[in-house]
């Protein structure tokens, strides 16, 4: 049996067996569930290799699984985020109801994502992507809250999106005679020009609901906030990823056909920005930590859609560089929040401050990804938003950028918040009997923190299996013109080394550090935050000097007019205006036999009348 | 002489220059605030005796490792500044390692600065210092486009994103940018406005309302840091300001004279204006500064 | 040779007279006889399925009359499946519903199982008969049991559901015999096969106005709009196992009839896009109103009307693909919808209003039919990896042949609405709280195996759908070849 069957073979069993192995004990049911993610991650490093093809056919139809180098990058992130959420997600779980459900989705998740990546036909593309669509929204209901309203909106939207995407396929199919995503990308560039139009379309639809474009978000704050937060940085980190991984197929072999400067490109990029800025202002809104990172990652996914959809090859290396360092850094806030969820049983800043002292591993995990996510050198975000400003000015995007750069910015907002919400601030007495997570959640945290820290000077790692995806994709190599391993170029000749800015930064830092240490060692004691100058006054026990609650309100303030549109509401409308329609269509059943005696007799005589009309 | 210990010696050497400079520069506004209010004010000296005071005297308390940490944060961002930004035009003095002074990486190590002292402001648990933040995070937003849109502008217009070479174009053409790109020096030096914190935008520190704000907590040492930092950024960025807009300098007199007279601008600016509330100040930046950020796009684009 | 196609027809109607006396003898036999009939109709049907599928139909000719003057059964490939599919589907119902009021003496449960049956046999005569007047008699057979047992509960509601159905059926029967009546004036034969090759000499208003007849009194059956209006009381107040039936058996064998008329007796053109669009019309009228029903086997009823709309649509593409299509439509709503039903009616047993609501927090207290439920909802809304998903695809890819997009967006908006709908029940069945006084009724054995056998089909058609797509394809062949089942029919070597 070839290998690429064995792991998909040992994901659906391993699925169903960690499920089922609660019923017999929890340890070793943690046990099966691990194995069922990494062993198949394993074999598929070990064993398959890109280019290694299987072919079969199912109800008639050929399907083919192969790995491409593109689709290579992502399965870093998926297998990668794959088994670090998953020892993450054992200690998460622990003493928690439904451990056999979560794991059986989990598993299901990390091997349809895999499966999107393996399919080289849309068919099994399609079943992947809806296997994806319904473990993620069990993983979403997995509460047991907000099940109707959003748990429904997140798949009402992901069907909205794979019909549209089903509907590309079927009518590819009828141009192709077969369902090869290949053999469309070869046919695409002759195709009529309407259906050149409108393949991409709907298949941008399709990938623009998963990868939370506006305006097709509006179910990501919901269900990012309303999974299990050990899922929640697979499904933001990952799962938003295969969106973006079918958006750059599209992009990148087929609008790319399109005439030279056609609308295309540019609406998608200003959506993405668009998407980046309304995400941020919305994030730095929310005093929930779930809601904000779930916005957060909503803006994210805009730049990234923004950087693809330029289609330079800076941009696209800028665009899938940050959709690396989105998945790194995103997932590793949300398992912090899981930690500090798990630890004190909230998320909401109004609540919970001050555990920087208690847990110190989670807050130096949360700082450095938040470092990362503002795009401050010298960690990995820096490198992502760099070559994306570079992109742009160079490609001629001057509105673009601005519109980009005010996102950033406005993202300190939140970033501050995130952190100075949860561990900064009074320590209240509330929570001082809260400890630091448990090592099977830490670690997986400083991993990834660690890799965004890596990647900040040494880029090329992951840039370079970038290129090779690049090139399978047609794109000149990049190497040494736009990247180096530390070193970053634009189109322009203009450069940064980053390895002289980590040790300048590290060397400027060490000396004050010192310096700040030294002096007067002796003398300088630690004291609460109740030991404070407030005015003069020592401030008393019971004086609540927790700032927490309308954090940002002058900047709300500054920035309401763009805020008092939520396009949810439009969305709320549009579907009680359906249900109101359908209301009166139900009516057209009465319930009265002698109404239904008269429609029989109306259909008939009207078909009578109409008859030669209709048929002959 | 291109070792990497000249380097480092420059580096020191324009850090002290750039600490000198910038200490005298602010007890001259001191001075020039108090005249114009028709006060007699502190001799344009005070400031080194503030650091001296404030080195001699022994740090007796800290909130944590963030706090304690918070002024080294803040002194990369200055220094690294300062390292990007050529002090003379041409480079045999202060032979900075200016990273061939990329200006979406200055944008960025500026910000890197605060933010690190926001988070050590965040854990003395002063609300005062918290909410200075959150006003300085704010007002950060508001003059950060105006500024944007001006470096975008003149990278734009030259096709490069380096310092070194937009102070080339303008010794080759021998016009200063401030003359053949106005709209992006008015949208920049309005940006500047928020940057120097001075009247009307005053609201981070706030001495009034919030009690100085970020640094309230700090003494000792952890304020004498943070004032010399903010020495040398102040010197950084107004010799950033002269490098991009005037020419840059040949000579140190040059260089003192420009950098004094854009210093002048933030410092003069509503000497006798009240303070602005922070949403006041973020729409300031994004009303008339944004035009001209606009326009200075435009400019570049079409001509 | 276990048989011969005309002993699906004779056995059951001989055995519906004899168990009456044999119940005399021993109670038990009322129920067990009709099980025996269904299960002997299920492995006779596969296996002459399986016979034709290599040698081609067999024409049966009844006390050797030839056609067309005598009457012939046709077990073609196409109507071939379709018969082992009501047999099996028969027999699951029977199983499930063996226990069925066992304990409690009431009149009709003694006659339940026999109406059962001659339901299943009225649907396999209409699926295998080749001569239109015996397709009226077969309507009939299949009406007067379907009424019966719609009103099985002798209640209020039951009453007026099994009314409504039967004035609906007297108006189909009564526009049924009149078309047959213009037909046979016209063409002087009442054999299909003989029909079909006579009627390009026809009439065009005569043919016209028999078609018109035809389809109104078909659509009756078939469940099409504006006709439909019974169906839904029918459905939700018979027992939970006949709506199942209903679903699985009667509904199909209507949709043959109307196939069967369309697509072999009658060269009108038109009749395709007819079938289209009043396909596409039942389609999203039904789920819409599905999508408002506040009781768990209504709304189950009109996605079952909705679905036979989907298979007439796919049907009224015309192309081969299409006609495969609607026949994996027709199997997988075979299957999937009776395990709804099935299943449907242990989530409300204890109920008396049967409403949604009722379902509310199930899923701890009855796991296995919750979680096939949940299976059999995913399954008819068409998500992978599950059976129904493979039909959708073929639909969707048939009418994309032939340019239909607009069709196709309408289909997949409808079924975003279909998976709302059934999504909230799966939800209320897993994550809300149980009312209060609800009592969860564990199914019994039998129950469990049928749901559990039905699911695994529905598993086994999603991750290996060539099960099933090779006899599907024989099938839709051989309903478009028109003229070789003329030539099977009128030039039968003796």
């Amino acid at each position: 049996m070839d290998m690429i069957y064995l792991i998909f073979l040992i994901f659906l069993s391993g699925a169903v067996i960690s499920w089922l192995a609660g019923k017999v004990n929890h340890v070793l049911q943690d046990i099966l569930f691990l194995a069922s993610v990494i062993v198949p991650s394993v074999l598929f490093y070990m064993n398959v290799s890109v280019g290694q093809e299987v072919h079969f056919k199912a109800g008639g139809i050929d399907l083919s699984w192969g790995i491409t180098d593109f689709g290579w990058i992502f399965s870093l992130i998926v297998l990668g985020l794959g088994v670090l959420a998953a020892i993450y997600s054992v200690g998460f779980m622990k003493g928690k109801e439904r451990r056999g459900y979560f794991y059986f989705n989990y598993v299901l998740s990390i091997m349809s994502m895999l499966g999107i990546l393996f399919s080289k036909d849309f068919v099994s593309f399609f079943i992947f992507w809806e296997i994806m669509t319904w473990s993620s929204y069990l993983m979403v209901i997995y509460n047991g809250k907000h099940t109707q309203s959003i748990g429904i909106k997140y798949f009402i939207f992901s069907a909205i999106g794979a019909y549209a995407m089903l509907m590309a396929i079927v009518i590819s199919h009828s141009v192709t005679g077969n369902f090869m995503i290949a053999d469309l990308i070869t046919a695409y560039p002759v195709l009529s020009f309407n259906l050149q139009l409108l393949i991409p379309i709907l298949l941008l639809v399709g990938f623009g609901v998963k990868a939370a474009l506006m305006p097709l978000h509006v179910w990501a704050p919901g269900a990012y906030s309303n999974s299990p937060m050990a899922y929640t940085s697979v499904f933001s980190g990952a799962l938003s990823k295969m969106g973006v991984y079918g958006l750059s197929i599209v992009m990148l072999s087929m609008i790319s056909h399109l005439p030279e400067g056609f609308w295309f490109r540019e609406v998608l990029a200003w959506m993405g920005a668009i998407t980046a800025a309304i995400g941020t202002l919305w994030a730095v809104k929310q005093d929930d930590a779930k809601k904000l990172l779930a916005y957060s990652s909503v803006a994210q996914l805009g730049y990234i859609v923004t950087g693809i959809a330029i289609g330079t090859e800076l941009s696209i290396l800028a665009g899938l560089f940050l959709a690396v360092m989105h998945a790194i850094f995103k997932s590793t806030l949300f398992m912090a929040v899981g930690a500090i969820e798990r630890q004190t049983g909230t998320t909401n800043f109004t609540e919970v401050t001050g555990l920087i002292r208690k847990m110190p591993w989670t807050f130096l995990a949360s700082l450095m990804s938040i470092i990362a996510l503002a795009g401050i050198p010298p960690l990995g975000g820096f490198v992502g938003k760099w070559m994306l400003y570079e992109s742009l000015i160079t490609s001629d995007h001057y509105m673009l950028i601005i519109l980009v750069f005010f996102s950033s910015t406005a993202a300190f907002l939140y970033c501050y918040k995130f952190l100075f919400g949860f561990f900064l601030g009074q320590e209240e007495k509330e929570w001082a009997h809260v400890k630091e997570a448990p090592v099977l959640m830490v670690i997986p945290m400083l991993v990834l923190a660690g890799l965004s820290f890596v990647l900040g000077t040494f880029p090329g790692l992951i840039l370079k299996p970038i290129d090779a995806g690049m090139q399978a994709l047609g794109f000149a190599p990049t190497n040494q013109h736009l990247w180096d391993t530390s070193i970053l170029f634009n189109s322009w000749g203009n450069q940064v080394a980053l390895q002289p800015i980590l040790y300048a930064i590290l060397g400027i830092f060490v000396v004050f550090t010192i310096f700040l240490t030294i002096k007067g060692y002796k003398n300088t004691r630690y004291v609460t935050t109740k030991d404070i100058s407030s005015s003069g006054e020592v401030p008393k026990e019971h004086e609540n000097l927790t700032f927490s609650i309308n954090f940002f309100q002058p900047f709300m303030r500054a920035v309401e007019p763009v805020m008092r549109r939520q396009i949810d509401k439009y969305y709320n409308g549009f579907a009680n205006g359906l249900e109101a329609l359908f209301d009166f269509t139900r009516k057209i059943y009465t319930g009265n036999g002698q109404t239904y005696a008269i429609y029989v007799i109306l259909f008939l005589i009207i078909m009578l009348l109409i008859k030669n009309n209709v048929f002959g | 002489m291109d070792s990497i210990w000249y380097k480092i010696l420059g580096v020191v050497v324009s850090f002290i220059l750039a600490f000198i400079v910038g200490m005298t520069y602010m007890g001259l506004s001191r001075k020039i605030i108090a005249r114009v209010q028709n006060r007699k004010g502190p001799p344009f000296y005070q400031n080194f005796i503030d650091a001296m005071k404030l080195y001699s005297k022994s740090t007796a308390i800290h909130h944590g490792l963030m706090q304690h940490l918070g002024p080294a944060f803040i002194m990369v961002s200055s220094i690294m500044t300062l390292m990007i930004v050529p002090v003379l035009n041409d480079g045999k003095w202060f032979p900075n390692l200016n990273f061939d002074g990329d200006l979406i990486f200055l944008l960025y190590i500026m910000v890197f600065g605060p933010l690190g002292m926001a988070l050590g402001a965040g854990q003395t648990g002063n609300p005062n210092s918290a909410i200075g933040v959150t006003r300085g995070l704010s007002q950060m937003v508001g003059f950060e486009i105006p500024w944007v849109m001006a470096l975008v502008a003149l990278m734009m217009q030259f096709k490069t994103t380096s310092i070194v070479d937009l102070m080339e174009v303008q010794a080759q053409s021998g016009t200063w940018l401030m003359f053949s790109s106005p709209f992006a020096f008015i949208a920049a030096v309005l940006a500047m406005l928020g940057m120097f914190r001075y009247s009307p935008f005053d609201i981070v520190g706030a001495p009034t309302e919030l009690a100085s704000g970020p640094v309230s907590e700090n003494g000792g040492k952890y304020l004498f840091t943070l004032m010399s930092s903010g020495a040398v950024f102040a010197f950084a960025k107004l010799t950033l300001y002269v490098d991009l807009f005037m020419g840059g300098a040949d000579n140190l007199i040059v260089l003192l004279l420009k950098t004094f007279a854009i210093y002048l601008i933030p410092m003069l600016y509503g000497v006798v204006s009240p303070r602005y509330r922070t949403e006041q100040a973020i729409r300031y930046f994004w009303g008339w500064p944004t035009f001209f950020g606009l326009l200075a796009i435009l400019h570049a684009v079409f001509f | 040779m276990v048989g011969t196609p005309v002993l699906l027809v004779v056995i059951p109607l001989l055995a519906a007279f004899l168990i009456p006396l044999l119940g005399m003898i021993w109670k038990e036999l009322v129920r067990i006889i009709p099980g025996l009939v269904l299960l002997y109709m299920f492995i006779l049907s596969a296996t002459l399925l399986n016979q034709v599928l290599h040698t081609g139909p067999i024409v049966e000719v009844i006390a050797g009359w030839r056609p067309p003057l005598g009457i012939n059964l046709v077990f073609s490939p196409f109507s071939g499946f379709l018969v082992t599919l009501m047999t099996f589907i028969g027999l699951m119902v029977w199983i499930y519903s063996y226990r069925f009021k066992q304990n409690v003496d009431f009149e009709p449960a003694k006659k339940y199982f026999i109406l059962l049956m001659m339901l299943v046999t009225g649907s396999v005569g209409i699926v295998l008969t080749g001569d239109i007047f015996n397709l009226f008699v077969f309507i009939e057979i299949v009406g007067i049991s379907a009424y019966a047992l719609t009103a099985f509960y002798t209640e209020r509601n039951s009453a007026e559901a099994a009314f409504k159905y039967l004035f609906m059926g007297a108006l189909a029967s009564t526009f049924l015999l009149l078309a047959i009546m213009i037909i046979y004036t016209q063409l002087g034969t009442l054999n299909m096969a003989d029909i079909a090759s006579k009627m390009p000499e026809m009439n065009t208003t005569y043919k016209i106005t028999a078609l018109v007849f035809l389809l109104t009194a078909i659509g009756i059956e078939a469940e099409m709009f504006p006709l439909n209006g019974w169906a839904a009381d029918a459905y939700t107040e018979s027992p939970g196992p006949i709506g199942a039936a209903f679903a699985g058996i009667v509904a199909k064998a209507g949709v043959y009839a109307m196939v069967r008329i369309i697509f072999t007796m009658f060269d009108v053109d038109g009749t395709m896009q007819f079938m289209l669009y009043i396909g596409l019309i039942t389609l999203i009228v039904a789920e819409t109103t599905a999508l408002r029903q506040d009781r768990l086997k209504r709304m189950l009823a009109y996605s079952s009307i909705g679905q036979m709309g989907l298979i007439m649509v796919a049907f009224g593409i015309g192309t081969a693909e299409g006609v495969f299509a609607a026949l994996f439509l027709m199997f997988n709503h075979a299957i999937i919808k009776p395990l709804l039903f099935f299943s449907g009616s242990y989530l409300v047993y204890n109920s008396k209003d049967k409403f949604i609501h009722e379902t509310n927090g199930m899923g701890k207290h009855i796991p296995i039919t919750s979680i096939l439920f949940a299976l059999g909802a995913f399954a008819i809304v068409g998500l992978p990896p599950f059976a129904g998903f493979w039909s959708k695809l073929s639909i969707l890819t048939a009418a994309a042949d032939e340019n239909m997009i607009i069709i196709i967006a309408l289909i997949l908006i409808v079924s975003i609405i279909e998976l709302v709908y059934y999504l909230r029940v799966v939800n209320r069945i897993y994550f809300f709280k149980m009312a209060e006084g609800v009592e969860p009724k564990k199914p019994t054995l039998n129950a469990l195996f049928v749901m559990v056998t039905l699911g695994v089909i529905i598993l086994l058609v999603g991750f290996y759908p060539d099960a099933i797509t090779g006899v599907l394809h024989k099938a839709s062949g051989d309903l478009l070849d028109k003229t070789k089942y003329i030539q099977d029919v009128l030039l039968l070597n003796p």
